[in-house]
């Protein structure tokens, strides 16, 4: 009988997170690299979830919590951000941000 | 057997999600690939007993944070395609030299062990509920100082937001 | 007694410093006075010192000044024995004698006062070396004798060449001194004390095994003081100088130190075959190329410089043949006769008012029959003729060479050779200034005055009757000498007839080359008789250059390390030093130029660094898990 441990939880949780790695590198779309960091971030909570049941802790649901406000806080910042650059542009390409060059 | 099931579909889904957010073109359809993915996650926290924090998953996450998106994707992203041709000089070399070391990586670790991971703290024999009175109990009393410090992160992201996109040009003298 | 040879020494120091600290106040008869009768008094004290000495049949008198350091010895003392005794009175009677001459040539010189300090201060800088007692003092008076050189070269110094020549003169000379230091630090080392008496004695029982290099040294500073070769080339520049100076400096005193430092060590010298075959050689090498150089001179002061330098050689022939009181006996000749002929040769400057080229002259001795007589008595005196000085010591030289036999009559043979061209160049010397038909307008030349002929005239006195002190009939020098020398194996003249046939072989060559000097320069016997002589030109030239050696020593001496330190300031300093700290700076910005090129500004390059940071550290986890427990 095959028992699911925590092993499989934090194997799908390291391929869900590059999985959102790779799209960040790939995508140029500012929205879909966006959504790639939402891939990262909820593959951390689903290690922390994993914690919490391997350990016996109710902590790490705690963490969860607070990973998820501040995923949400940092959305609504960044959309605004992204809203504003990208209101007047062609596309919503990064690769058209370069005055940090140097 | 079960337990393998129960596990396994919502695995997949999640994969066919992420999977779906970094290939499609439209982005409409990452959105929703999101959404897929967001979805089976709390199906997969429910799985480990953690039902509350799976709730407020759905809730936050599939109900407000893409909601959010879809509005600007409609507001900036909808009927403009990407190009996929690489245009940047020498990061595809780059992104292909960070895959093959990921996936060595990977292979690395799989062959070593396998499944049987070495995890260096065994698991305990119980399992605890993730109910809504326990997280409580935790979260205001031994966690109280970050939980006042998150609701004033929200507010301060909530403002900078209408800072941000606030357009004060095309505002009217009219309140 | 004794401190009356402390007075010797230091009157004229102090007359020195006394000129110098009231020079401001001083007016040419008033210095005239001050310095003339210090001049008289010093010759005065020293006859007396003389005197004391010889009624004590010529022992030492010494006297101890300080002591400085008791282990190993060293202190400053004086000592008078018959050696330093014949110097003392030679330094200080030309030094009068000279000075006399000076107050007239020197008359209307802007510095007048600073010549008698400079005067001064030499003649008890030679004094300080002749009259010590210990390796030491003599090694102060030697450097001071140098310093006093300079000064007196470069006293016209608004002339650079007088500067240039002052300065070649005193870097010549350190070279010599740097073996004469060495020698003395072997001397303390292996003898433990600097005096003479102590060395001489111990040196007489046993010799140290180092001996033949201590001497070796001491001759190189020997070289360096008296002009030898390699060594020579500042004596003939350093006729830029007051004539009077170089009359008695480089001529009579200065440059016979090495003379008789070499005398004074010749109870060391005597153990050391390889010293004297050294020296012999060189000497003889020195008086041959100085005499081929005078032939052909042009000036009339360089004519008397090479020949000082080639009677230099001659007595230090005489010193590496054994023959110490020859080669005393002909300082003291040549000292009289050569100081004659420079003051001559001033007083023909003075009259021609600086002209010192001697083609351009001639027919003076109708203008100034005073000063043509004496110096003609000078000729015939270096020459080697009879019953003047020169031929007395000048031949005792040549016999003794003789009479060692062996190699040492081929060094005769060219110690003839070098006769015979002595007395060439010499004559032609006086023909060319006095008896040639004029070629330029002398009309206003008149005869020198007063006080330059008279001192000529002393001069030319003693250069006739000098000569008697050391016949072989009369070994009055030999018997001043006796005390000194009285441990060292002397060589002695050849008796009976044999002496008789080299002095008229001598006597020959002398007549031979006066002779030939008329005929060629006064008869033109060469066109008379349609003689072309071959290769003229070449060898007149190859005379006059001295053989290309002043050539060959700037060009080694001067130009190679001139272009040497050049190209190391250019290369070393400008190219690998600016270059290494140009450099350092300049690859700090490159590298920066070259790091900054990964900040790009996009934001896809940056995700990229980032993961693959990330993987190489979760790698380095999983490859080495024990580093973070």
């Amino acid at each position: 009988m095959i028992e699911v441990t925590s092993d499989w939880y934090l194997t799908l949780a390291a391929l869900l997170f590059s999985i959102g790695f790779i799209g960040m590198m790939v995508r140029k779309n500012a929205l879909i690299m966006f959504m790639c960091i939402e891939l990262m971030l909820n593959a951390v909570n689903l290690t922390f979830i994993t914690a919490s049941r391997h350990f016996g802790t109710i902590d790490a649901q705690v963490a969860v919590f607070f990973v998820l406000v501040v995923a949400a806080a940092e959305v609504v910042v960044g959309l605004a951000i992204i809203v504003s650059i990208f209101k007047k542009q062609e596309t919503a390409s990064v690769d058209i941000l370069r005055s940090s060059k140097g | 057997m079960l337990d393998l099931i129960l596990f396994a579909i919502p695995a997949l889904f999640v994969l066919a999600g992420a999977l779906i957010v970094i290939f499609a073109k439209n982005p409409v359809h990452n959105s929703m690939g999101l959404v897929l993915t967001l979805a089976s996650l709390a199906v997969v926290y429910i799985t480990l007993n953690a039902t509350f924090v799976a709730m407020v998953q759905m809730l936050v996450y599939a109900g407000a944070v893409m909601t959010l998106f879809l509005f600007v994707i409609m507001m900036i992203g909808v009927d403009k395609a990407e190009q996929t041709r690489e245009e940047i000089k020498g990061q595809t070399f780059l992104v292909l030299g960070t895959l093959i070391l990921l996936g060595s990586l990977l292979a690395y670790v799989f062959i070593n062990s396998g499944f049987k991971w070495d995890l260096w703290f065994p698991a305990v024999d119980y399992s605890i509920e993730g109910t809504p009175d326990l997280i409580a109990s935790t979260l205001f009393t031994g966690w109280v100082f970050p939980f006042e410090v998150i609701s004033i992160l929200l507010i301060v992201a909530a403002t900078a937001a209408i800072a941000l996109a606030y357009d004060t040009k095309s505002r009217k003298d009219d309140d | 007694m004794e401190y009356i040879l402390l007075a010797v020494v230091f009157i004229p120091l102090m007359v020195s410093i006394f000129l110098n600290s009231i020079s401001s106040l001083l007016n040419e008869r008033l210095t005239t006075f001050i310095t003339i009768n210090a001049a008289l008094l010093s010759f005065s004290v020293s006859l007396l010192m003389f005197g004391a000495l010889l009624l004590e049949k010529f022992k030492p008198i010494s006297i101890e000044m300080y002591t400085w350091f008791p282990d190993p010895e060293i202190k400053f003392e004086f000592l008078l024995d018959g050696l330093s005794g014949t110097m003392m009175l030679l330094v200080t009677g030309l030094g009068l004698v000279i000075q006399i001459f000076s107050t007239s040539y020197m008359s209307g010189d802007p510095r007048y006062v600073k010549y008698f300090v400079y005067f001064n201060f030499f003649v008890f800088s030679m004094l300080l070396l002749v009259m010590s007692a210990n390796f030491l003092v003599m090694f102060f008076g030697w450097e001071l004798v140098g310093l006093s050189s300079y000064l007196l070269i470069s006293f016209w110094s608004e002339k650079k060449k007088a500067a240039k020549a002052g300065s070649k003169a005193f870097v010549l000379n350190r070279i010599g001194d740097f073996g004469f230091l060495i020698a003395l630090m072997m001397i303390l080392n292996t003898f433990d004390t600097f005096s003479f008496k102590k060395i001489f004695e111990t040196t007489l029982l046993n010799q140290p095994e180092n001996l033949d290099l201590i001497v070796i040294f001491l001759m190189i500073g020997a070289f360096g003081k008296s002009a030898q070769f390699p060594l020579f080339s500042w004596l003939p520049d350093a006729m830029e100088g007051p004539t009077p100076a170089s009359a008695l400096i480089h001529a009579a005193t200065m440059v016979t130190a090495g003379v008789f430092m070499l005398v004074r060590i010749s109870p060391l010298l005597q153990f050391s075959e390889i010293s004297s075959i050294l020296i012999i050689s060189f000497g003889l090498l020195t008086a041959l190329i100085s005499a081929f150089a005078a032939i052909n001179q042009d000036d009339i002061k360089k004519v008397l410089a090479y020949s000082t330098i080639s009677q230099l050689g001659f007595m230090f022939i005489a010193i590496g043949a054994g023959a110490y009181v020859a080669a005393i006996f002909h300082l003291v000749t040549h000292a009289f006769f050569k100081a004659l002929l420079f003051l001559g040769a001033g007083a023909v400057i003075h009259e021609m008012h600086h002209e010192q080229n001697i083609h351009k002259m001639g027919g003076l001795k109708k203008k100034m029959p005073m000063t043509a007589a004496m110096m003609g008595i000078g000729t015939l005196a270096i020459s080697g003729i009879p019953p003047l000085a020169g031929f007395w010591s000048k031949d005792e030289i040549l016999a003794s060479i003789f009479a060692k036999g062996g190699i040492y009559y081929g060094f005769w043979a060219l110690s003839l050779l070098a006769a015979f061209m002595t007395a060439f160049y010499m004559g032609r010397h006086w023909l060319l200034i006095f008896h040639k038909e004029p070629t330029n307008n002398i009309e206003e030349v008149h005869e020198a005055p007063k006080m330059m002929t008279r001192p000529l005239l002393l001069l030319g006195i003693f250069s006739i009757f000098i000569g008697f002190i050391n016949t072989p009939f009369f070994h009055g020098l030999e018997k001043v000498l006796h005390y000194t020398l009285s441990d060292v194996e002397i060589t002695h003249l050849p008796e009976g007839i044999v002496l008789v046939i080299l002095a008229l072989i001598s006597i020959g060559a002398g007549f031979t080359g006066l002779g030939m000097a008329y005929l060629i320069y006064i008869v033109d016997i060469f066109s008379y008789f349609k003689f072309e002589i071959p290769f003229l030109k070449e060898v007149r030239s190859l005379s006059s250059e001295v053989l290309y050696l002043n050539k060959v020593g700037h060009y080694l001496f001067v130009a190679i390390p001139k272009s040497l330190t050049r190209k190391v300031a250019v290369v070393v300093d400008g190219l690998v030093i600016d270059g290494f700290v140009n450099g350092v700076s300049s690859l700090f910005y490159k590298s920066s130029k070259t790091i900054s090129v990964t900040q790009s500004g996009l934001v896809r390059n940056y995700v990229v660094y980032f993961g693959l940071f990330l993987l190489l550290l979760v790698s380095l986890f999983v490859a080495t898990p024990l580093i973070v427990l």
